[in-house]
């Protein structure tokens, strides 16, 4: 993919409330084409509506978004499907149809896109699940057989199917043993790379931010403060400070103790 | 940035055949791609494929130019002149190996059906055992709460009379009435022909009281509440809900399956009560009209044919059909296995099996009550 300095999203003045709540008070966000950004905040402060109001699952009380250079709320039901065609998303427990194969999750999207003939369909199918380190065998199984990393696996190569230029990554380590969330950070960076994706993921995990994360946004007061690990570090906001500073942050080898 | 659709020819050169590719090969022009692909001559044997025109590519694109030049198999053609942005992307397409290709299933034959026909068999010979077994660690639960009374969970237990019974009783009453109506104006109908429709109020009494009021409501019951049953169960079942129970030392057969079967015991008699009533006023409003006679003559006359035997026929059947609806609603839940298609798959059967077996249990019971002579 050739290097541009471009926007793929980007957020004006978004407003969510819900009931008396106000979750996101006008909010703005650049998304850059080829970085991976991590997207942290504390409980409840709104990280799962942003990605849900981008996706188009939410529709948000005021603002605008505009993904890869298009206005999302005055797009009609047939360019909104073009353009969720060039995303993928993950989310948080893989969503995967509990009753299709693997082979048949990661064909879902492709059959749904039509003129793809099935022989090759199938094809592709396989070689998403080798993409994302899945071993063939895979391909026939059914979700309930496979284990919690393996899920997560096929559901990144679900999110692949359509070879998205952007990919959405809801908590992709969560409920991973570390060896298995290193591994997994270490798969998403380098797809990311080969691939030329643009990374938006919403972690917890502490290690995924300081090893693939380009960049970090971070959701306060309603708004979200966005920049490199360093420059975060040295902001004085007091729940950034304790994020970035507190003994999981020591352990993870960002903060001195 | 619009792109030239893909596209890859074989020219002729004095060095022997090139291949050629160029304009986006993405997963937009998969199913012509493929084409061009399969339809490239086999024996050509190229000696490169050249990728300078390539505009846009992506893992689908990559993975038919590998098939294009036969990677992963003998006679590999090597790639050349790929502009560098797209390297990356290539080599890890490549590095993903060769085409694998999963095992389909053959074509059926005749034996396939034939040994359909067996699985099918045995399922149901498997399936009657398991009900079997079901309900005798049902009574081996009952006991241990009988025994101790204070393991009974009231709550559930009134929720589910509540969903069972009450929320049950306006489709039931007029069912009921519906085929108490029916009944009698059919039957006055032929009746008529003999002069004999006063008779009329003997059927419609008869049959209301032994056998359309509780089948009818153990028809209705299995529909809405045995499939509710199944549904719930296999949904946490699903949730891993079940499992939680057991790993806090809580039996599911006391927790779930004893205050489902406790209320629909409790609420079948009512209900199949209730829906006598409604059966009879059905068929006595339809027969006042059709026979010219008031509705207190039909009372009367109904006193007069009606034994309060041919009332206790029709209620003694209402707690074994419940025992038979609930407990199979409630093995089909267990049985829901991780997805969501299990559950649906159970609560039909739930509601079939159910069915199935009240008509069973019906006839059987028609058999007992003839040797009997009741």
């Amino acid at each position: 993919m050739p290097e541009r300095s471009e926007n793929v999203i980007e957020i004006r003045g978004l407003v969510n409330r819900f009931g008396e709540q106000v979750l996101h008070d006008g909010l703005d966000l650049d998304i850059r084409r080829g970085e991976v950004l991590g997207v942290v905040g504390g409980s409840g402060s709104g990280k799962s509506v942003l990605l849900r109001t981008i996706i188009g699952l939410n529709r948000p009380a005021d603002g605008d978004i505009r993904v890869l250079g298009q206005l999302t709320r005055e797009l009609d039901d047939e360019a909104l499907r073009r353009l969720q065609t060039r995303w993928g998303v993950l989310f948080q427990n893989g969503a995967l149809f509990s009753s299709l194969t693997v082979s048949e999750n990661i064909q879902a999207p492709m059959r749904e896109r039509g003129g793809i003939p099935p022989e090759l369909m199938e094809e592709l199918a396989g070689l998403k699940i080798r993409l994302v380190g899945l071993p063939v065998e895979a391909a026939g199984k059914y979700p309930s057989q496979l284990s919690g990393g393996m899920r997560k696996r096929v559901g990144l190569a679900r999110a692949l199917a359509l070879d998205p230029e952007i990919l959405f990554l809801d908590e992709p380590t969560a409920g991973l043993d570390p060896i298995g969330a290193a591994d997994f950070d270490q798969l998403i960076r380098s797809l990311q790379q080969s691939l030329g994706l643009t990374v938006v993921m919403i972690t917890h995990d502490l290690d995924s931010l300081v090893t693939i994360c380009d960049r970090i946004a971070v959701l306060v007061d309603k708004k979200i403060k966005v920049g490199t690990l360093e420059e975060l570090m040295r902001d004085p906001h007091p729940w950034i400070q304790s994020y970035f500073h507190g003994p999981r942050a020591r352990a993870a080898g960002i903060a001195a103790d | 940035m619009t792109y030239q659709p893909g596209w890859i020819k074989l020219a002729e050169g004095h060095d022997g055949a090139l291949l050629q590719a160029g304009g986006a090969w993405t997963v937009e022009h998969a199913a012509d791609l493929d084409r061009q692909v399969e339809s490239l001559p086999k024996e050509a044997a190229p000696r490169a494929l050249d990728l300078g025109g390539i505009e846009a590519i992506d893992t689908a694109g990559a993975w038919l130019l590998a098939r294009a030049s036969g990677q992963g198999e003998s006679q590999e053609i090597p790639w050349q002149n790929l502009p560098a942005e797209f390297r990356p992307l290539a080599e890890r397409v490549l590095m993903a190996g060769p085409k694998v290709v999963a095992d389909r299933p053959g074509p059926r034959t005749i034996l396939d059906w034939v040994a359909d026909i067996g699985a099918g068999a045995e399922e149901t010979y498997d399936q009657a055992l398991n009900l079997i077994a079901f309900f005798g660690e049902f009574v081996l639960a009952a006991a241990r709460v009988v025994a101790s009374p204070r393991r009974f969970r009231w709550v559930p237990l009134l929720v589910h009379v509540e969903q069972t019974g009450i929320n049950a009783l306006p489709i039931v009453g007029l069912i009921s009435f519906l085929v108490g109506v029916v009944l009698a104006y059919q039957g006055t109908d032929q009746l008529r022909q003999f002069n004999a429709q006063f008779l009329t109020v003997n059927m419609v009494g008869i049959s209301v009281l032994r056998e359309m009021g509780i089948l009818l409501t153990a028809i209705v019951v299995a529909g809405r509440s045995g499939s509710a049953f199944t549904a719930q169960i296999g949904t946490m079942q699903v949730s891993e809900e079940v499992d939680a129970l057991r790993t806090m030392g809580l039996d599911p057969m006391e927790v779930l399956v004893i205050p489902r079967v406790a209320a629909l015991i409790i609420t079948l008699p009512i209900l199949t009560f209730f829906a006598d009533l409604m059966g009879l006023l059905g068929g006595g409003l339809m027969y006042a009209v059709l026979v010219d006679q008031t509705f207190g003559q039909y009372v009367s006359r109904l006193n007069d044919v009606v034994t309060p035997t041919m009332f206790w026929v029709g209620m003694v059947k209402a707690p074994v059909f419940a025992i038979l609806i609930s407990l199979v609603g409630c093995l089909e839940g267990l049985r829901v296995t991780g997805s969501a298609e299990s559950v649906g798959k159970m609560t039909t059967r739930a509601v079939v099996e159910g069915i199935f077996l009240v008509i069973i249990f019906d006839a059987l019971f028609s058999v007992l009550f003839s040797i009997l002579s009741i």
